[in-house]
């Protein structure tokens, strides 16, 4: 039984979840569990928090599994709930990123290579991790996330250019520095 | 790595999620929140049901069904005697246990004719969804 849910592809197992199948909605929440999980905390989310979130967005999916006709990925439908649960949880929590930027906490990793997704996204501040990980991560569109956090479209456009530049500046390998290179004609 | 080039990559970063170690507590957890809720769901709808059905019961009793009119008809006469000990008999069943529920003065009748119609027809409705629901989680 399990190897036939292991086969199945994730919009069959979300048909079979939408008629009650909880069996098959497992297979896709151990399937897309920690993806989900870890946007959330990419996001900016404690991971308690996170993970209370994610649990909310998978019960959410569950009960709207009919909703989902495979237009996109499953992963990325849950993805989108969590993301929307969590701007409303922060919302409500008064902690919202209103126009106020915050400090970035710097990256605690060199510059010798290629720095970690998690690590380089500590580098920006919480608007700009928030709007590029919605755009990027959630797949969503500048105007939904200027809707969602109720913020004025460039806003979020000047949050997600500049957290992106911030991204690649500290993604991108570093250049060798010197190692044989320019020469010195005298 | 130019902006066009970077955007497809941080999408790719984005995408790539390692499994957490604590996956499989989590996938429990959504689980066991599944069953609660499933579990409360059937419980309500069932509940829905009952108070429905019983509510059907008492306004089907006192609906007067014309069939022991002055009109002459012996058979008919037999039929509404029959429906009506009938009722009786119920009426009584449905009277003990609403007395033991502590709803022994509970005025239905109070209720405009549409309105319990309504009313009934709701929980007649519910009370099939959760015979549905309950179907489709066996199944």
């Amino acid at each position: 039984m399990t190897q036939v849910l292991i086969d199945r592809h994730d919009v069959e197992l979300a048909a079979l979840a939408a008629a009650g199948g909880r069996r098959e909605f497992g297979e896709l929440v151990r399937r897309h569990g920690s993806a989900v999980r870890g946007l959330l905390r990419r996001m900016g989310a404690q991971p308690t928090l996170a993970d209370d979130i994610a649990q909310d967005a998978f019960i959410q999916a569950f009960e709207r599994c009919a909703e989902f006709r495979g237009e996109g990925t499953f992963a990325g439908w849950v993805k989108r709930i969590a993301a929307r649960l969590y701007i409303k949880r922060v919302a409500r929590e008064a902690r919202y990123i209103a126009e106020v930027e915050q400090d970035a906490v710097a990256p605690t990793t060199d510059h010798a290579g290629l720095m970690d997704l998690d690590e380089a996204l500590k580098g920006l501040s919480e608007p700009e991790r928030l709007c590029v990980s919605l755009c990027h991560g959630a797949g969503m569109a500048h105007p939904e996330i200027a809707a969602a956090l109720n913020l004025p479209l460039g806003t979020v456009k000047s949050h997600v250019k500049r957290g992106l530049d911030k991204l690649r500046a500290r993604l991108q390998p570093q250049p060798a520095q010197s190692l044989g290179g320019t020469q010195h004609v005298g | 790595m130019s902006a066009d080039e970077f955007d497809p990559e941080i999408e790719r970063l984005f995408g790539r999620s390692p499994p957490l170690p604590d996956a499989a507590l989590f996938n429990a957890q959504v689980e066991q929140r599944l069953q609660k809720g499933s579990h409360v769901r059937v419980l309500a709808l069932g509940l829905a049901g009952v108070i429905g059905g019983v509510v059907a019961i008492r306004e089907t009793m006192s609906v007067n069904l014309g069939l022991t009119g002055g009109d002459g008809v012996v058979a008919g006469d037999a039929l509404g005697q029959g429906i009506r000990s009938t009722s009786l008999g119920i009426q009584n069943t449905v009277q003990l246990g609403l007395d033991q529920f502590g709803l022994g003065n509970l005025e239905l009748g109070s209720l405009g004719g549409m309105q319990m119609f309504w009313i009934a027809a709701g929980a007649l409705i519910a009370l099939a969804a959760a015979g549905v629901m309950k179907l489709s989680q066996e199944m």
